[in-house]
């Protein structure tokens, strides 16, 4: 019976699609509307260049839902030949686990590689030494916060020197203006986000900056995880950080889309892109002038010290069992083009890798932009090792804890570490 | 006769109309926000009358989404399975109905206990059996097709394919369909039958002639059934299709919830509408069949 | 003898005529179900090294799963999840429409159609109809009911979030309860009641004395079924909270998703779902004995 169906159905297919064009077909897989719309002229270069049919697969927005997706199918096999990776510390994972295909060779050997910054090719290489993604663009994180309150309020906007100053900044804040003080995003429902735009901010600038170990294990037991966590207990129990729209769907929804532009929330961590996307041109609830009504401020050490965060912004890479390797690798090379880092920075906010975007009238016009990716050239960034995805969900679970008020620093440290202990197993954990 | 009650009587009347008024609003309270919002300029996530009256957002789910394919894609599986499931049910439950053969009871128990597995149980293993399938009907189309192998792989593919999806499905509505057939063909007397038999007709000639235009409603019944939980069925086309083009309903509603940093509730609400609208068309013909389903003819 | 052969002969025509059922039943239902038994007892994961090489790891993954808090978590939010929805918000919701409507009431098939058509609504649908309703804060719709009534308002599926999904799947259930309960109902024969009234028992004796006992069978084999179907909730509690918050509306089946596509562990998801496998075929089983079903 089934058969009989399958028959009929193969047949239909057969007559439906006697005519379609021939040329070879490279699949796309990335996601969100932005990022669709900034990759489309770069489909049609990859279609013009090379000659083939580009299909984009649109899966589930949220970066977790599009993980799920993607690792099912790349376990399975028939995942598609190129595709974007949502969050930076997914890859390492990816690497150990053979779905990705080694690119270093080619990168190192096309030219518009030698003009990416260095931070940008240092985070592209994998613990084995091997590069396996175009790292386009970066993501350069730093503290926001709206001058024109704190100016108002007579509070200084100069640059914290250490977390003591920061803290004291954002009490100043709550008690002169009522807003809140500081926000570092937090909690499971924010995703990578409370590891990547949260907890990495504080983790650099504390005692034991890296959490990675020379033999790829996780340092989490150390001083300073603890007193990252506390940190964030004093921003949740002073009242200092929004907590309960942290807790719901979408937890960036109401902090950053509409207490930041009201003024009910003084500062927060955020990237380059939050002068676009967040709050600037492609935004639904833009400030105006926003360049220079928001500023900002480094990430202070934690005595003393300061720190651009850089990070890789969803890096492309190629499917290791695709069945066109070496046009998806050529793909590859053109999703590194001066051309779609400016295109994506447009849409998105993100950094530009190259340096080369800086000659780029379409690059100056960003002026938001200029000279972040000036500073990108001086970032510093969290060494990722095998397992960082764990790392990331168990920081999330950590803090959510802190949030609902349901444990102290050191029950979060514990939460983290029991986390990736019982994921990755005990050997994973030093 | 209720004479000396009668006052009592009225009050646990207007007790009993209260009751029901306070049931239904909280059955209906969802509905009448999504129905709101569907035909609101500016929706919102809070139920609040419209500001201005449009199906823009009905024609956006056409237009600018990909709402007919959905539409399609969802009616063409969904059917395909109740299809399926129809007839190997009205089989099934016939066989299950006559047979008098030792696997007849542990068969009956089993199925009954299919019912309880969670789905997301069997997730994993499904799909490495499908995925062990796909290859197989890849290398069987790929010399056949040349070009056009992704195409006719959407059609007869088991990952990512129509074929795999209306199968699986089907599989998923099959033990209670066959419960409905078996109970059903049980209340048929074999009279009949037998009287065809002395005629001298073949088993195919029974069934054919006098099974199926008995077995009608009870078919139309399994059929419902199966429908309604398949249209429902979330998980299995979020794990089991990528291909834009094979996108159903549920689908494109979970994707444009998720979509972007802000959601478009009215868009949402016409897409939910639509996704509603042939379940509750379906549950209003299955409703006189829901005592006697429900029971799973267990008593049969 | 040519009976015999004649019996044998009918009964594997009947067989072939089962087959097309009980092939894609073995492949698809039966033999995951094995699969994943197998699965349980491997570190196979989605993505890391454990995805390249896979070990076999015994009865790791279940010493694991009992130490782990969240499993047991799961296990309590899930009975609490079908004891409050499905025995008692759909039942008792259930049995109050249903004798409501047992009166002479203008409007009852209108009455009726608005209790069932939560039934009619998809998992999805009903979580997204939801979402509107509790989230959001002072926002969400039932917080701006609550003020307009001089109510407190909460962030309800933060504050209460068991209790709410447990509201929205007992929502989704009453119209079933409804049905089966008036069709019990309508089985008690009047002249009982008649006779009792004889006797001046009150309303409430009646009830408790005549309509309890004679609904009894029916109210057993409703909560069974609604117990066991409720255990395989999913796609409602997904959408609505997708477990959170802190794992309080996790319920095993979605224990289980997490554990095997939100952390990628295949072979610990496995084992979760081996143990949600049996404790269903328990209760299964005791549903199948105690209805003494005949067939």
């Amino acid at each position: 019976m089934n058969r009989l169906i399958a028959g009929g159905l193969a047949a239909i297919a057969m007559s439906l699609l006697a005519s379609t064009a021939n040329a070879e077909t490279l699949r796309v897989a990335l996601h969100g509307q932005a990022g669709i719309d900034a990759f489309t002229p770069t489909a049609e270069r990859i279609e013009k260049e090379l000659g083939v049919t580009v299909e984009i697969v649109e899966y589930p927005a949220p970066d977790k839902d599009y993980m799920t997706k993607l690792l099912t199918e790349l376990a399975a096999g028939n995942a598609p030949d190129l595709f974007s990776i949502p969050g930076a510390s997914d890859v390492a994972d990816m690497v150990a686990a053979g779905y990705l295909a080694p690119v270093g060779a080619e990168l190192a050997a096309w030219p518009g590689y030698k003009d990416f910054v260095d931070v940008a090719k240092q985070l592209a290489v994998s613990p084995d030494g091997e590069t396996y993604v175009m790292p386009y663009i970066l993501g350069i994180q730093q503290i926001y916060f709206r001058r024109d309150v704190l100016e108002k309020a007579g509070i200084s906007t100069e640059q914290p020197k250490s977390w003591a100053d920061l803290l004291d900044r954002a009490k100043e804040i709550k008690a002169k203006t009522g807003a809140y003080g500081l926000l570092f995003p937090a909690g499971t429902s924010w995703g990578g986000g409370a590891f990547a735009e949260g907890f990495s901010h504080l983790i650099i600038g504390s005692s034991t900056p890296q959490i990675v170990t020379d033999d790829g294990k996780f340092d989490l037991n150390g001083k300073g995880v603890l007193d990252v966590f506390q940190f964030y207990k004093d921003l949740i129990d002073n009242d200092l950080m929004p907590v309960d729209p942290l807790l719901g769907p979408e937890p960036w929804v109401i902090p950053k889309y509409e207490m930041f532009p009201k003024g009910e929330l003084a500062a927060t961590t955020c990237g380059s892109w939050c002068y676009i996307f967040d709050w600037g041109r492609e935004s639904k609830n833009p400030i105006p002038d926003v360049t220079t009504v928001v500023g900002t401020w480094a990430d202070p050490g934690q005595e003393s010290g300061e720190f651009v965060l850089a990070g890789l912004g969803a890096p492309w890479a190629v499917n290791a069992k695709s069945a066109n390797l070496e046009l998806a690798k050529k793909a590859l090379l053109e999703t590194g083009s001066v051309d779609n880092q400016i295109e994506t920075a447009a849409r998105i906010g993100n950094i530009p890798s190259s340096n080369a975007v800086q000659a780029d009238p379409r690059f100056q016009a960003l002026t938001e932009l200029v000279p972040i990716q000036a500073a990108a050239n001086h970032g510093t960034y969290l060494k990722q090792a095998t397992g960082m995805s764990a790392v990331s969900e168990g920081v999330a679970r950590a803090t959510e804890a802190l949030l609902r008020k349901e444990t102290d620093a050191a029950g979060a440290q514990a939460i983290l570490v029991d986390y990736v202990k019982q994921t990755l197993g005990d050997e994973a954990v030093k | 006769m209720a004479g000396v009650n009668s006052p009592r009587q009225g009050a646990y009347t207007a007790l009993a109309y209260v009751t029901l008024i306070i049931i239904s609003i909280f059955c209906l309270l969802p509905f009448v926000w999504m129905a709101l919002a569907s035909v609101d300029s500016n929706a919102q996530l809070f139920l609040k009358w419209p500001d201005s009256w449009t199906f823009d957002n009905y024609i956006r789910v056409f237009a600018t989404e990909n709402g007919t394919r959905w539409f399609a894609n969802s009616l063409f599986t969904v059917l395909s399975a109740t299809i399926l499931v129809v007839i190997i049910s009205g089989l099934g439950g016939y066989a299950l109905s006559r047979s008098k053969a030792w696997w007849k009871q542990p068969f009956l128990y089993g199925i009954l206990l299919i019912r309880v597995l969670p789905s997301t149980a069997l997730l994993v293993p499904l799909y490495k059996i499908l995925l062990t399938a796909n290859n197989g009907m890849g290398s069987l189309v790929r010399p056949l097709a040349g070009e056009n192998y992704r195409a006719i792989m959407q059609m007869v593919g088991f990952i990512d394919g129509y074929l795999g999806l209306i199968i699986v499905l089907a599989t998923g509505q099959l033990p209670l369909a066959l419960w409905i057939m078996k109970v059903f063909f049980d209340g048929v007397p074999k009279d009949y039958e037998e009287a065809a038999i002395l005629d001298g007709a073949t088993l195919v000639q029974r069934i054919h002639r006098v099974l199926i235009p008995l077995a009608l409603p009870g078919l139309a019944a399994a059929g419902l059934f199966a429908f309604m939980s398949a249209w429902g069925d979330f998980l299995l086309p979020l794990i089991l299709l990528s291909s834009p083009e094979l996108q159903t309903l549920p689908i494109g509603l979970f994707r444009a919830f998720l979509r972007v940093n802000e959601i478009d509730y009215g868009l949402l609400a016409a897409i939910a509408t639509i996704y509603l609208i042939p379940a509750v068309i379906a549950f209003s013909f299955a409703r006189r069949y829901l005592v006697q389903t429900f029971s799973g003819g267990v008593k049969g | 003898m040519a009976f015999d052969a004649f019996q044998k002969r009918k009964e594997r025509q009947l067989l072939r005529l089962l087959l097309p059922a009980l092939i894609p039943l073995a492949v698809l239902v039966i033999y995951p179900a094995l699969y994943s038994v197998y699965l349980s007892m491997t570190n196979e994961a989605l993505t890391g090294l454990a995805a390249a090489k896979p070990r076999f790891v015994g009865v790791g993954n279940y010493l694991r799963l009992f130490s782990d808090a969240r499993f047991w978590n799961s296990l309590f939010v899930t009975f609490v999840f079908v004891v409050g929805s499905a025995i008692i918000g759909q039942f008792v919701i259930g049995f109050i429409a249903a004798l409501a409507l047992k009166r002479k009431i203008v409007g009852s098939s209108v009455f009726g159609a608005a209790i069932l058509l939560p039934n009619a609504a998809p998992e999805v649908v009903a979580g997204f109809m939801w979402i509107s309703m509790l989230a959001g804060g002072d926002h969400a719709t039932l917080s701006k009911i609550m003020i307009a009534l001089g109510l407190p308002w909460a962030d309800w599926l933060q504050t209460f979030p068991l209790f709410m999904v447990t509201m929205v799947n007992t929502w989704r259930g009453i119209g079933t309860a409804m049905i089966l309960l008036t069709a019990g109902l309508s089985a008690v024969p009047t002249e009982v009641y008649e006779a009792a009234r004889m006797d001046g028992a009150n309303p409430r004796q009646m009830f408790m004395r005549i309509t309890l006992p004679l609904m009894a069978p029916t109210i057993f084999l409703y909560m069974l079924i609604s117990t066991v179907s409720t255990i395989s909730v999913f796609g409602l509690v997904y959408a609505l909270t997708r477990g959170g918050p802190g794992g309080k509306t996790e319920v095993i089946s979605v224990y289980i998703y997490n554990q095997s596509f939100t952390n990628f562990q295949l072979g610990y998801g496995a084992a979760g779902a081996v143990v949600a496998l049996v404790v269903s075929l328990a209760l299964g089983i005791a549903y199948v004995r105690s209805l003494k079903v005949e067939v």
